[in-house]
């Protein structure tokens, strides 16, 4: 009888202490690490954000936008050395676009975790060229303005592009 | 005294305003569109990784596990941190396609939804190089979805349900589910609409490019989103870009504010639509594109759902479908049938207990009919073509019965078939525990 009649209620404070915490997750997500206000409930909330990934800071587009280009080159014994880049013949309308794009950032970004193993990959795949060895190198284009492209040049052009080299992997002996 | 009244009366009010909020009675309408239009763009996306699954997310792919698992914090989980053989990535990934489309089309919805979940979280985790904006936002509409009453409509589920409820008497309705926890749960959804924007906003304002109001020109001038057309224009016309730079982040702080109201949300969710449509064909990002929208559409409110049924019922009119009520088989067909006309238009008639005063009995011995609001009738497989692309539920059929000179050259012998020995099949079906016998007895 008792039970009954508090069986809503308690439904009802179940669901709504399960709205504050959710919403709070939300909104407390996407806050950088900074001020005590934030860490405190941010703590507690760390395991459940995680879990279900929801630790995003939602910052598209921003504070810069892409324009980071991977190539590679391969090299064999006599010295000869051909460029690719990965992601240059994938679909635009193809997810693998993406992909491989992320893929390239990741390489970009973390080499120390990501290149020598896409190296080991990259050996593989040309190795009907007998690679010695696979360097990747960063392309940054920027600095290209409208006048620019009004006087016939493009955006991917040299002059607007600088290289990096991100690192060499040396392929395995066949 | 009369502070603890006030006091009282304070928190009553907090109450009231927080299921105000919160627990408004809804359909599950909103949501349902989320889920197919997410179910859907999820078996898409991951089925085009087929050709790509052990590169992904395999031992030896682009992120081999110990780089994963270096990466690794407490709590992040992922199965494939466990079961990391081939074949089993190849049979979870089975697995997962298959919960794609039961999720899309709303079958066994209750638990299938939660393989969703941990399997695309498990798929972000497994390789972080290839997550961007949408894996996230899938996740948390994921959530979102698996604690909401999701599959009461617009699903396989919802159709067996009335099925089985018309199985009992072709006439019966099962009225439509709402709850104050669907209300919850859209409130929840738009929520995370609105917080995307809003921190998306707020990490533009921090950035140079989009104050300068570069950001569309950098875009379209980079390596990643590069698109000739789109620089030919801005380049002689530099303005279309700072207005489309200032319209972005102008949008993306209003939306969280004005969305709320009646007068302006209208206004606010075509701009996030048209935004997201942009990104779609100008950027190439289809998928992120068209997972916000569904999200967005959490906002469209059950109403206007319902009026857009009534516009579309209005607009085809009303339908009769005569049958043999005799015919066990007949009546089973016809609870399947009408177990997809979620927005009933179509009545039924038995011409055995009430004969239809347009089509005589003679000729509803051979084949059901089906009385046209212009009084017109068409027998068997044409009655069948005709209700197939208008009603919403079973536009899914289209393809079965409108493919070009096969359809009707297959459609009608199996169609008189079928009438010539409904007997035999209804013999062979009927099993007396079903209401089918009962109605039959009627």
């Amino acid at each position: 009888m008792i039970w009954d009649r508090w069986r809503p209620r308690l439904i009802y404070l179940v669901m709504s202490a399960f709205l504050a915490w959710h919403a709070l997750a939300l909104v407390i997500a996407p806050v950088p690490t900074s001020s005590e206000l934030v860490d405190a409930p941010r703590s507690i909330l760390q395991p459940y954000i995680t879990l279900l990934r929801m630790d995003n800071p939602w910052s598209f587009f921003a504070p810069t936008i892409g324009g980071a280009e991977l190539r590679y080159i391969v090299e064999d014994a006599t010295g000869a050395r051909a460029e690719f880049g990965s992601a240059e013949k994938a679909s635009w309308f193809h997810p693998e676009h993406l992909w491989l794009k992320d893929w390239n950032y990741s390489i970009i970004d973390n080499p120390e975790l990501y290149a020598d193993h896409a190296g080991e990959l990259l050996c593989r795949k040309h190795a009907s060229m007998h690679p010695v060895s696979i360097t990747f190198v960063e392309r940054v284009h920027g600095g290209f303005k409208p006048e620019d492209w009004l006087n016939g040049k493009r955006p991917l052009d040299p002059e607007f592009t600088r290289e990096k080299t991100v690192q060499t992997v040396q392929c395995p002996a066949p | 005294m009369m502070f603890t009244r006030l006091i009282g009366d304070m928190f009553a009010a907090l109450g009231r305003a927080w299921s105000e909020i919160w627990f408004q009675d809804s359909p599950t309408t909103p949501l349902e569109i989320t889920r197919i239009g997410v179910g859907a763009a999820m078996l898409l996306h991951y089925t085009l990784a087929i050709p790509h699954l052990f590169e992904m997310y395999g031992k030896d792919g682009w992120s081999p596990l110990d780089a994963a698992l270096s990466l690794r914090e407490p709590w992040m989980q992922s199965i494939f941190f466990y079961f990391d053989a081939p074949w089993q990535l190849a049979a979870f990934h089975s697995l997962f396609l298959l919960c794609c489309a039961a999720l899309m089309v709303g079958w066994r919805t209750s638990w299938v939804k939660w393989i969703l979940l941990v399997g695309h979280i498990s798929y972000v985790y497994r390789n972080l190089t290839l997550v961007y904006g949408v894996d996230w936002i899938v996740s948390s509409l994921l959530f979102i979805m698996c604690v909401a009453p999701v599959g009461r409509a617009m699903s396989l589920d919802r159709v067996r349900a009335v099925r089985k409820a018309k199985l009992g008497n072709l006439e019966a309705v099962l009225p439509p589910y709402h709850s104050p926890w669907t209300g919850a749960c859209i409130r929840l959804m738009q929520l995370q609409m609105v917080v995307i924007f809003f921190y998306s906003a707020i990490s533009k304002l921090h950035a140079d490019i989009w104050l300068n109001g570069d950001a569309v020109w950098i875009m379209f001038t980079s390596d990643d989103y590069y698109h000739s057309t789109m620089v030919a224009l801005l380049a002689s016309h530099y303005w279309i870009g700072n207005l489309a730079t200032y319209g972005t982040i102008l949008l993306e702080i209003a939306f969280p504010f004005l969305i709320w109201q009646r007068s302006t949300r209208p206004y606010l969710l075509a701009a996030a639509i048209i935004l997201h449509l942009l990104f779609a064909f100008l950027m190439g990002l289809f998928y992120f594109s068209f997972v916000m929208i569904m999200g967005h559409l959490s906002f469209v409110r059950p109403e206007w759902w319902a009026a857009l049924g009534a516009a579309w019922k209005r607009a085809i009119g009303e339908m009769e479908m005569i049958y043999d009520g005799r015919c066990g088989f007949c009546v089973r067909s016809m609870a399947w049938f009408l177990a997809f006309d979620g927005l009933r238009q179509i009545k039924v008639r038995n011409f055995r207990t009430d004969p239809s005063p347009v089509v005589s009995d003679a000729q509803m011995e051979k084949a059901l009919y089906l009385v046209l609001p212009d009084g017109r009738a068409l027998p068997g497989f044409e009655a069948y073509r005709y209700v197939v692309p208008r009603v919403p539920g079973l536009m899914w059929q289209v393809p079965l019965f409108y493919l070009p000179v096969l359809s009707r050259l297959i459609g009608h012998p199996i169609y008189n078939w079928i009438a010539s020995h409904r007997s035999l099949l209804s013999s062979m079906l009927n099993r007396p525990a079903t209401g089918v016998v009962g109605q039959q007895k009627q």
